[in-house]
């Protein structure tokens, strides 16, 4: 069951996996692909395009099927008992990752948390950049700061579909593991909505490191 | 959470099929495309590790605008440069010009419209659509130009991109009431000065790269930075030419002087007056300049006949032999001396009097179109673009100041004072819609509780600047611009740097050195902003061109220029100039104008007022490595300077107990405290009666992580304010302080 609060367009109750997906003999890398696809567009702007019930029910199913039953309850809480579920998730994202007074809490870019000034586009995303490149990807606009956290996800995605394993874990152990957590500690700290902090932490279960 | 799963353990289990058929599902018909990805051969290391040059980038980290260059690392802007075709700045840049690569990735850089879902002065942003934040501003600003009329807007701009948003909302909204911050709070008074003078806006056009003598009256070069400005001054200085530096404060200039005039703040004008009466007493001056071009000189003779060499020294507290002494050597060196206008002027609130002493004492001196004298190189014709003049009768008709028959000296705009009094009072008119484009008000105008009330009796304001700087706390809607990196805005044409070399022009235009869009942001430029405002109040109609590439392309039409041309020549074309030299100005010594405005038409001294017992005057300046607020988030010149120390006579810092490097606040006349605090530095430089400090420290916004809290903000100390009376701009240097250390308040002795 999921129900969203008042201002949701709409309830999807009966979720079903779509035809092409049940059909579908998944490999693992396929799913993990699918995975990190669902965590990067996790962390893009909470917009109706495509926050909608059936979002939120396959976050709920992720959640259940990993069994973090209690992160699952808090989310199907905060969303289906607020009045207006989306918009303190807008201000929580703006205030999280891109303006906010006391300060813009926790910048989704590598090089923040990696050079000595704090700054975007430091030399540790120009290496992430150069390691897109030796894998065949180049970032579609000119401009982009290359090591921006839904680009690394993303990134990871197309390595896990290309069944690229090593170059997955290599990218891992030298481009995102040494600032993820970082990120991820100012978002659990600072962070009023428990909707970012499950998010972190489920990004932080599928790329830390196994032994 | 189950214990001991693994990722591992989780992908292999069967209920990972489950999980992730719902995943591929949920996102179906999703609008935004999927993969920020596109797939390219991996070609070999070094094809695309190789720097390009971007030419066509103009400075703006201060407004001299040197040309840049700007060193791109696929896709990243990894060092700027002067531009090597530059016959002005040259290669050469200053730490701040440098520093422009820091503004462009600074995490805290506004990145799209935003509307605060808090409250004014402690918002809660909430990141909305262009189309919702364009609808929002066209709507609030449309009702209050329906309900007040169009003046009941203000606009605040600052910067070449506002120039764009200031002019539609003066010629076709029709508002009177748009304040300059680098009119009203910087340079207007000395510009309305020399008009009324020389009927000529001075700039900084003296030649002191081929004078005799340099005279810099609180000017602060070496200090204060601009790149040509300062290549002229220190040719001067290797070409021989002696230095007199007037300022309260050992200066890096003063450093350099023959002549330091350790002058008691506020006396200039008593100084000014005193040296021409003398060179006139004694017929030192330039007899035969002021006989063919001086008007009103005998008013003016008769007028400062008492300003004698003793009642000047009594008043600005120096030996009347230096007064002599100073304007000896003038003479003596005259018409080729450099006697610099000054740029920031808006001191005391008896400024435009002191201005008009300066010009006269360039007229007086026949320092005019001479080798070292006032020389206007002669710059390149362009053509023109801009909004067309619809609605100016109305904003005529509505001017504060001229309906108040006051300040009728006032540079174009509306004085600030009167804008924020009428927007508090609501008299003559209600103003309830605020527009700032790329100014600080917080900062740069005094009484900062005064111009918060302002704000917040507003029914909209909305904000567009490039960093959450102070005021951008007090925005309903809050518009990211793209930075001078990113965008076309300008044309800046000049001539070689030393007027007395070979002669030539130039004509730049600023470009993009880097592309202004990419994923994480949607920066705009305002030219796009302010069509897309304009269509949706109701006048589209009036649009003179679709983008800021359009406008810079028709300005450079009318030198038979493009952009695509530029880019060709290196993104500067230089051409043959004309020689500057042999220019005559008329001077007007005494002003009928003036004197029919009802202000003393020969220049005047009027005193300010004293510091009171216990205190010493607040005096700010300009720090080499800063801009004002407008530096201070950036991580390499914070760290370079990382606060402002403040300046205290030796001696009394001896009586008072204080030692060179002790933490302190400071405490002004009005009981205002600092917010945060900032260090001593102990030095004999500096008179007992003034206090020093750079300008810009000590930002409140906490958004800028950088900045926030370092050093002293001179302008929350700043609540005293002075208004000079004929321009109608804010004196600021009439606040006095006293020291606090560790909660106790330490006077200061005489
Ligand atoms: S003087 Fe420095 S900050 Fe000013 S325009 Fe030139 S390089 Fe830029």
């Amino acid at each position: 069951m999921w129900h969203l609060g008042r201002g949701a367009s709409f309830v999807n109750d009966t979720f079903q996996p779509p035809p092409h997906a049940r059909l579908m003999n998944q490999s693992t890398s396929t799913n993990l692909a699918e995975i990190y696809r669902f965590l990067a567009q996790s962390m893009r702007y909470p917009s109706p395009d495509w926050m909608q019930a059936d979002y939120f029910s396959a976050l709920n199913t992720f959640l259940v099927e990993l069994g973090w039953d209690g992160e699952a309850q808090t989310i199907r809480r905060a969303i289906s008992e607020g009045a207006d579920w989306l918009e303190p998730l807008q201000v929580e994202h703006t205030r999280l990752f891109v303006n906010a007074v006391p300060c813009v809490v926790a910048p989704p870019y590598g090089s923040v948390y990696l050079s000595a000034d704090g700054m975007l586009y430091g030399p540790s995303a120009e290496k992430a950049k150069a390691f897109y490149r030796e894998q065949g990807f180049d970032l579609a606009g000119e401009a982009d700061i290359p090591d921006h956290l839904t680009f690394e996800l993303e990134f990871l995605a197309l390595l896990a579909e290309e069944g690229k394993d090593q170059e997955e874990e290599l990218f891992l152990q030298n481009h995102f593991r040494p600032w993820f957590p970082h990120f991820q500690a100012r978002v659990l700290q600072k962070g009023r909505h428990p909707f970012y902090g499950v998010l972190v932490n489920l990004i932080d279960f599928f790329t830390r490191e196994e032994m | 959470m189950a214990l001991n799963l693994t990722r591992r353990k989780f992908l292999q289990t069967a209920s990972l099929a489950a999980a992730t058929a719902a995943m591929s599902g949920c996102f179906a018909n999703r609008a935004t495309a999927s993969t920020p990805f596109v797939k390219k051969p991996f070609t070999a290391p070094g094809s695309f590790a190789d720097t390009t040059t971007a030419v066509g980038g103009v400075c703006e980290m201060c407004f001299w605008r040197c040309q840049l260059v700007g060193k791109v690392r696929d896709g990243k802007l990894v060092k700027l440069e002067g531009n090597p075709k530059s016959i002005d700045n040259g290669v050469s840049i200053c730490a701040r010009g440098n520093g422009g690569v820091k503004l462009l990735y600074d995490p805290d850089r506004l990145k799209f419209p935003m509307k605060n879902v808090g409250k004014r002065g402690a918002p809660e942003w909430k990141r909305i659509s262009w189309d919702e934040a364009l609808d929002e501003c066209a709507t609030k600003l449309k009702a209050v130009i329906d309900k007040y009329g169009p003046h009941g807007i203000a606009i605040f701009p600052h910067g070449s991109s506002a120039k764009y948003p200031m002019t539609f909302f003066e010629h076709v909204i029709g508002t009177p009431n748009n304040s300059e911050a680098s009119f009203f709070q910087c340079r207007g008074i000395r510009d309305m000065a020399y008009v009324a003078t020389l009927d000529t806006a001075p700039d900084e056009n003296v030649d002191m790269a081929n004078a005799k003598v340099i005279f810099l009256l609180g000017t602060h070069l070496g200090e204060n930075i601009h790149v040509s400005h300062v290549k002229r001054y220190l040719k001067g200085l290797e070409n021989g030419a002696k230095l007199v530096v007037v300022d309260p404060r050992f200066s890096a200039s003063a450093a350099k002087a023959h002549t330091w005039v350790k002058i008691k703040p506020g006396t200039d004008t008593a100084f000014l007056l005193a040296m021409m009466n003398h060179l006139i007493k004694t017929g030192k001056y330039n007899k035969a300049y002021v006989e063919a071009n001086g008007a009103g000189f005998d008013k003016f003779k008769a007028g400062i006949s008492h300003a004698t060499l003793d009642w000047a020294a009594k008043i600005c507290d120096i030996p009347a032999r230096q007064i002599k002494e100073v304007a000896e050597l003038l003479a003596a060196n005259a018409p080729n001396v450099s006697i610099h206008p000054g740029r920031h002027v808006s001191w005391y609130g008896n400024d435009f009097q002191r201005q008009r002493s300066l010009a006269c004492l360039t007229g007086l001196l026949g320092a005019i179109g001479v080798k070292g004298g006032f020389v206007k190189g002669k710059g390149p014709k362009v053509g023109k673009s801009g909004w067309p003049k619809v609605n100016v009768e109305h904003a005529e008709a509505h001017a504060l100041h001229l309906m108040a028959k006051k300040h009728q000296f006032s540079p174009p705009g509306t004085p600030t004072d009167m804008i924020r009094e009428t927007a508090v009072s609501g008299k003559p008119y209600a103003i309830k819609g605020y527009v700032g484009w790329g100014q600080n008000p917080i900062q740069t105008i005094p009484d900062q509780a005064l111009t918060i009330k302002m704000l917040q009796q507003m029914d909209f304001v909305m904000v567009c600047d490039v960093m959450p700087t102070d005021i951008t706390m007090y925005a309903d809607i809050l518009l990211p611009e793209s930075s001078y990196l990113e965008r076309y805005d300008m044309i800046k044409t000049g001539t070689q740097w030393d007027l007395s070399g070979k002669q030539e022009q130039y004509i730049t235009a600023r470009m993009p050195l880097v592309s202004p869009t990419a994923a994480d942001h949607e920066r705009k430029d305002s030219v796009w902003i302010v069509n897309e405002l304009a269509k949706r109040m109701g006048y589209g109609q009036h649009i003179p061109v679709q983008s800021e590439l359009e406008m810079t392309n028709k300005i450079l039409a009318g030198a038979n220029l493009s952009v695509e041309q530029l880019v060709k020549e290196g993104g500067i074309h230089v051409q043959p100039g004309v020689d500057p030299y042999g220019a005559v100005l008329k001077v007007n010594f005494f002003s009928q104008e003036v004197a029919d405005a009802g202000f003393p038409g020969v220049p005047t001294y009027i005193p300010v007022p004293e510091p009171p017992k216990g205190f010493a005057r607040l005096v700010y300046g300009r720090a080499p490595v800063h801009t004002f607020n407008r530096s201070m988030n950036n991580a390499w010149l914070m760290n370079e300077m990382p606060e402002n120390p403040v300046w205290l006579n030796d001696e009394s810092a001896k009586k008072m107990g204080l030692k060179d490097g002790d933490r302190i606040e400071l405490v002004n006349q009005d009981g205002v405290k600092s917010e945060t605090s900032s260090v001593v530095k102990v030095t004999p430089g500096i008179r007992k009666d003034t206090i020093y400090m750079a300008h810009g420290y000590g930002t409140k916004n906490p958004a800028m992580t950088v900045g926030v809290g370092k050093g002293i903000d001179d302008q929350s100390l700043i609540t005293a304010k002075a208004v000079d009376p004929e321009t109608g701009a804010h004196g600021m240097r009439n606040n006095f302080v006293k020291f606090v250390k560790n909660g106790k308040v330490l006077s200061i002795p005489a």
